[in-house]
């Protein structure tokens, strides 16, 4: 028997009969959506658990709302959905940018936004283009809704801000407005590689002048993370070769990355800064 | 341990099925339907051996639970791509080109170039490669392999596309 056969999967139809699936500590299972983080774990010798509970397909995750302050995109939506959806790569291009390199195409039709995010490693590639936006994520649970913004859900190591009990639903993205977006991913190579160091940028310029500046990165430290540093640096600057110069060194000094099987930390630090100066170089 | 059922088109043909709730699909294929076509390799999501098209979409059926496929889902495998006009088109041009030594990857090479041909039937060499990124050849080195779709790519009528 393989090993995945020994795990007792449920198949909930509507989030209401998943949340009280996940209510009680008896029936409660690990949520289990594309499965393409979980499966590989079980079939490299993750302990499997007793019991799963199966969001994927779930109506109330696979929803997108466009609304002026924020789109709301189901914690269901799948990658190969965002790569191809018009709208949403308008508003959150570095969002629809990061999905599109998310393994490849098989990855990506069965990988989903909500699986990449609450699996929490920090080579999770959505999670800078998530941050960038200042947007929250919402959960739920039999006790009702929560947000919470994105730059306090990654709290460690491949550990996020939900309960047992909770589920979450969808992710509140304010749209990037005349704001320029970027994303870049360094891996080893292009397709179906996880990340060494990846960028999500969003930077207003007016007048030659840096109005509002947010950069976050992935793989530099446990959880992804903004550079406020930078950012703060940045704003109110007018853009210049100088400027970006200085924005890649404080880049460079300001991450402390680790090494490990992928990369090393002085690369790591290095890619960064010029991470940094593409993002600018771009404006 | 919970046996769930399932009833989905495959190839065309509606089946219908019983396992255990935490059954790959790729064991349901071949071990339950005999559908011995896709392949497993590495068992892990990361060299498409086993790549069947569900609804539409290729996915690797290796490190996908099964019983998330609702009744109604429509599974394309390689035994039925080859009775597609497409399909023999790509399995011709496999053949012409010799795109194949061992063979291991080819069933996964076959699926993945009907899923891109379905969508983007004069796919440039950039969008051939990215449409095969998610499936690895140790023998062949790519280069016939990406000849042969585009040789099957120029061999689908204008018109009749799928
Ligand atoms: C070959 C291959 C290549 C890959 N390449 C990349 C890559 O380039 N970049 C990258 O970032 N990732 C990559 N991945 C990892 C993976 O595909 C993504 O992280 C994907 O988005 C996970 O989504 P999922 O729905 O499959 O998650 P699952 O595996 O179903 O779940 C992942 C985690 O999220 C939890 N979870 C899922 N849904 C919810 C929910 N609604 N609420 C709360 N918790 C939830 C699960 O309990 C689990 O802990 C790759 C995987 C494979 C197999
Ligand atoms: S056997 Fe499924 S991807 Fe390798
Ligand atoms: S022909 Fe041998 S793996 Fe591709």
């Amino acid at each position: 028997m393989k090993i995945t056969e020994k795990i007792d999967v449920r198949f909930p139809r509507t989030l209401a009969e998943a949340l009280r699936l996940q209510a009680g500590e008896q029936t409660r299972g690990k949520l289990l959506a594309g499965g393409t983080d979980l499966m590989v774990q079980w079939a490299a010798g993750v302990p499997a658990p007793e019991r799963a509970t199966s969001v994927w397909n779930l109506p109330e995750l696979s929803a997108i709302e466009m609304a002026p302050d924020a789109i709301e995109i189901g914690a269901g939506v799948t990658h190969a959905f965002l790569r191809d959806c018009v709208q949403i790569r308008r508003h959150l291009p570095a969002l629809v940018a990061a999905a599109a390199t998310v393994g490849a195409a098989q990855i990506q039709s069965r990988g989903t936004l909500g699986g990449n995010a609450a699996n929490a490693s920090p080579a999770g590639d959505t999670a800078p283009a998530l941050l960038v936006t200042g947007g929250s994520v919402v959960l739920a649970s039999l006790s009702g809704r929560r947000e919470v913004p994105l730059d306090r859900f990654w709290i460690d190591y491949r550990k996020i801000d939900a309960r047992p009990d909770e589920i979450i639903v969808a992710f509140r993205l304010p749209p990037k407005g005349r704001a320029k977006e970027r994303f870049r991913k360094i891996g080893t190579r292009r397709a179906q590689a996880i990340s060494k160091v990846m960028a999500a940028s969003r930077i207003l310029v007016e007048k030659g002048r840096i109005v509002s500046a947010a950069i976050a990165l992935g793989s530099v430290a446990p959880t992804p993370v903004r550079l406020a540093q930078v950012e703060a640096f940045l704003v109110g600057k007018k853009l210049s070769p100088k400027l970006i110069d200085e924005a890649e060194q404080l880049a460079q000094a300001t991450v402390a990355p680790i090494a490990d099987i992928r990369s090393s930390a002085e690369y790591r630090r290095w890619a960064s800064g010029r991470l940094v100066r593409d993002a600018l170089e771009h404006l | 341990m919970s046996t769930i059922r399932r009833t989905w088109k495959i190839n065309g043909k509606t089946v219908a099925v019983r396992f255990p709730a935490g059954r790959r699909l790729l064991d349901v294929l071949r071990e339950d339907l005999g559908l011995i076509g896709s392949k497993e390799s590495c068992g892990e999501g990361e060299c498409g051996a086993c790549t069947v098209i569900v609804n539409d979409e290729p996915v690797v059926s290796c490190i996908l639970p099964a019983g998330q496929l609702a009744d109604g889902t429509e599974i394309l495998t390689v035994e039925g791509i080859e009775k597609k006009r497409v399909g023999r088109l790509i399995q011709q041009a496999f053949i012409e080109v010799g795109a194949v030594q061992c063979g291991f990857c080819i069933p996964g090479m076959v699926v993945s170039s009907y899923a891109l041909l379905c969508k983007n039937p004069k796919p440039s060499t950039k969008a051939i490669r990215e449409g095969l990124a998610g499936n690895l050849c140790r023998c062949t080195g790519y280069t016939k392999i990406i000849a042969a779709v585009k040789l099957a790519a120029s061999r689908i009528p204008a018109a009749k596309r799928t």
